[in-house]
């Protein structure tokens, strides 16, 4: 059963389409890489069917329920984990997560025991009342993940979830995206970082300039393709294969003049 | 005090509250931006406050009451009621706009909400709500610092009655401050990209920075305005001041006098706030945070310089050549030149100290105690010029620990990584940069004014006061810690050896002027004396350029 369906998904910004038609339909249960270039329209995607933006033209659903009408349902059973960090950082861990857990509705008690568990598990424990602003990113990047997560929804949305990380937590949270499939979870998610997206994606989703132009497991990108790796795939179809070469090579050129 | 006012404003949406409102959310939406209020640093008079301070919020809402205590000084002065509350109400507005543009702003233009409670399950009418009480804690608290001394003393001086109406026409002058702020918000929306919006607000916050540097000097020394008399009347444009009709309105229940002039006017105080705010909330806002939303969203901005090479010169990069010999202090020079042009947090620091040397000419060369006019009409017969020369220098040399400091403090890497083998010629360099940058127009200033009150005779000394000054800054730099203009970290902890600096400095410059002011009896002792401080100058400088690594803290 599709818990996400979008239908002939339309954005435009002054009067520019920015999504030209995206048609998605994505099983429970399913972790889906969602990749493109800058501007592609990558966030766009996501925002919409996290039912932060509401401007938009053609069907969106979620669990069966229009994002347009049913936006607070389903925000109640969705995580949405934004990019570059957006947090109040002038709080502390603690109080943010206590209001973000309150904002969806949790008890005290269960934020507060949550919270401290979480955060230990993330190493952040001794720093859990030190205000944010002393963090770095991907202390705050723990924080936000965590935030998404509280109150343990059915699907969750990841903008960018490990840039700023460091090498050890890029690992550690690869393995909690695969515990939270193997817990039922479906996760979509925008990434740079192909290898990762090769390895934990069942599905992968490559857009540029705002439609779809590949859609399917690894396996089958790749015999469409006819390339080894993702990243030789996704520069194949986003057309920056010959421009990135030929770039380079003029690069070298100036240095060497 | 915010929490008590959240409280309060609590309590009353919870009488009105409709099904659609979800009044746990929106409590805990509207603690924590108070939460959130009380840990912002304050916009105006940063420069001040380099640790964490536990609720920077109250310091600012002390220091507004204590401007709010002058303007109850000039309440109960012998003026009449219309000059008293005309000048209480234009401060009220005044004050509460540019508080709204400089310390607000940040919260009314942060797009963060958008990503962080926008995905939650919060309905937007109870977002709406929670800002609506948001801003009203924010309004009332500085509403309350601002004018509670002011409101009192008219209680005091004018009766209960007066001082009702008169606290109403308070509030009403704070609802007509808040369209004044979103009409600018809106200007400038309109024309500017995201980063041109933090540059004008923080032009408007080095101003108040600027106004409260100087208005904390010069308000105390004006409350003795007792026997200056001035009578109000009211011209054809007295229709057109907000803050007069704030005034009218208040009279007109203290004479008990309604004629056609004050109903107007009374209709004009009660209608045009309400009628705006109205207008604003309903048909203006909307589009207003469609248009801020865009903004976020347009972060490729496309900048109109294309190539590097068809840019004009910069000014620095034709003086650059004139005044420096290496192509590492030209590096220095135009470096230190352009980041004190474009870095905010240097602005905000170094400018406000400009500021202060018209309060220091101000306060020596006029504060003696007598009548301001004869003192102008004796300023020839003095040697006060001397304080034009030399009173520049005590502000103009702070730039010298605050030039050290950027947020940006990790770019200088590349000092190190560069083959640099004279270190000492990036600091000549950016010395060279600063002297040229802010001493020479404020020198100007000094002496186009000196020329005006003492005519000719000034000019050898303002040259070898030029020189001495060089001098001087020179001096400081050279005996000071060194570091690489822009490197280090900002909030680290201030640097030590302040106090014994500001003493030798004091020292220093007592000791030219003293040595200035007896040269003044012998004719052509001072243009004599120029070679020496040149030379001075010369050799400072040298010595500075020949600093090596082992000198320089990093």
């Amino acid at each position: 059963m599709s818990v996400i369906e979008t239908q002939n998904l339309k954005k435009q910004y002054a009067g520019k389409y920015v999504l030209q038609g995206i048609n998605l339909s994505i099983d429970a249960g399913q972790v889906v890489g969602y990749i493109g270039p800058n501007g592609a329209g990558k966030s766009t995607t996501i925002k919409i069917i996290a039912g932060i933006t509401d401007e938009f033209e053609g069907e969106v659903s979620v669990f069966g329920m229009d994002v347009r009408k049913h936006a607070l349902e389903i925000k109640q059973r969705i995580g949405y984990i934004p990019e570059q960090a957006a947090i109040y950082d002038v709080l502390t861990p603690i109080e943010y997560l206590r209001f973000i857990g309150r904002l969806y509705g949790l008890s005290e008690e269960v934020i507060s025991k949550k919270s401290w568990e979480l955060l230990r598990l993330f190493e952040l424990s001794d720093k859990a009342e030190t205000r944010m602003n002393t963090y770095s990113k991907g202390m705050k990047q723990k924080v936000l993940l965590i935030s998404g997560l509280i109150h343990n929804p059915e699907i969750i949305f990841l903008d960018e979830p490990l840039s700023g990380l460091d090498a050890n937590a890029v690992i550690l949270v690869k393995e909690i995206l695969s515990q939270l499939k193997h817990s039922g979870k479906t996760i979509f998610y925008s990434s740079h970082i192909m290898d990762v997206v090769e390895k934990i994606s069942d599905r992968i989703v490559i857009i540029d300039k705002g439609a779809v132009v590949a859609d399917g497991s690894f396996e089958t990108l790749q015999q469409q393709a006819h390339k080894g790796t993702l990243e030789n795939i996704f520069t194949s179809l986003t057309g920056g294969d010959q421009q990135n070469t030929s770039t380079a090579k003029e690069f070298i050129h100036v240095l060497n003049s | 005090m915010d929490k008590v006012i959240l409280k309060i404003l609590l309590r009353i949406i919870h009488l009105f509250a409709k099904k659609d409102v979800d009044f746990d959310r929106l409590k805990i939406i509207a603690e924590t931006k108070i939460l959130m209020d009380r840990r912002r640093s304050p916009a105006n008079y940063r420069q001040k406050q380099r640790r964490e301070i536990k609720n920077p919020l109250l310091i600012t809402l002390v220091m507004y009451a204590l401007l709010g205590l002058f303007m109850a000084s000039v309440i109960l002065a012998r003026f009449p009621l219309m000059i008293g509350l005309t000048t209480l109400h234009a401060y009220l507005l005044f004050m509460m706009a540019m508080t709204l543009v400089t310390d607000f702003s940040s919260v009314l233009l942060d797009t963060t909400d958008n990503v962080i409670i926008l995905p939650k399950p919060v309905s937007s009418r109870t977002l709406f709500l929670a800002r609506v009480v948001h801003i009203l804690v924010y309004l009332l608290q500085f509403t309350i610092a601002l004018a509670i001394f002011p409101l009192i003393a008219v209680f005091i001086k004018f009766g209960v009655v007066t001082g009702l109406v008169n606290l109403v026409m308070t509030l009403l002058t704070v609802a007509f401050s808040v369209f004044l702020t979103y009409l600018l918000y809106a200007f400038i929306l309109r024309f500017a990209n995201e980063q041109k919006v933090k540059d004008i607000i923080s032009y408007f916050q080095l101003f108040m920075t600027i106004f409260f540097a100087i208005g904390f000097q010069v308000f105390p020394r004006m409350i003795n305005l007792d026997n200056i008399q001035l009578t109000f009347s009211l011209h054809w444009y007295s229709y057109l001041i907000p803050p007069v009709w704030m005034a009218v309105g208040t009279e007109a229940f203290n004479q008990w006098n309604f004629d056609q002039v004050h109903l107007l006017m009374l209709a004009c105080a009660i209608i045009v706030p309400i009628g705006t705010v109205w207008l604003m909330i309903k048909f203006l806002a909307p589009s207003f945070s469609r248009k801020l939303a865009a903004l976020n969203n347009n972060t490729e901005v496309t900048k109109k310089t294309a190539a590097g090479q068809q840019a004009g010169k910069d000014l620095s990069e034709k003086i650059s050549p004139l005044v420096c010999t290496t192509t590492i202090e030209k590096a220095g020079f135009e470096k230190t030149w352009k980041i004190t042009a474009r870095d905010k947090g240097f602005r905000m620091q170094f400018y406000p100290s400009l500021a202060y040397i018209l309060v220091f000419i101000f306060i020596i060369v006029f504060n003696s105690g007598k009548n301001i006019t004869e003192t102008w009409y004796k300023l020839p017969e003095t040697k006060r010029f001397l304080a034009f020369i030399y009173l520049p220098m005590m502000s103009i040399v702070s730039c010298l620990p605050i030039v050290a400091f950027n947020d940006n403090y990790v770019a200088a890497w590349v000092y190190q990584s560069a083959p640099l083998t004279k270190p000492g010629e990036v600091i000549s360099g950016m010395l060279k940069s600063l002297l040229i940058k802010f001493l020479i127009p404020v020198y100007i200033v000094m002496f186009a004014a000196s020329y005006y009150i003492w005519g000719a005779q000034v000019i050898d000394d303002f040259i070898l006061g030029f020189f001495n000054n060089a001098f001087i800054f020179l001096l400081m730099a050279y005996l000071s810690d060194h570091y690489l203009p822009f490197s280090r970290q900002a909030n680290i902890k201030a640097q030590t050896g302040k106090l014994v600096r500001m003493m030798l400095q004091l020292i220093l410059v007592a000791v030219l002027v003293a040595g200035h002011y007896f040269a003044l009896r012998i004719f052509w002792l001072p243009s004599a004396l120029i070679p020496l401080s040149v030379l001075g100058g010369y050799l400072l400088m040298r010595a500075i350029q020949r600093l090596p690594w082992t000198k320089i803290a990093i």
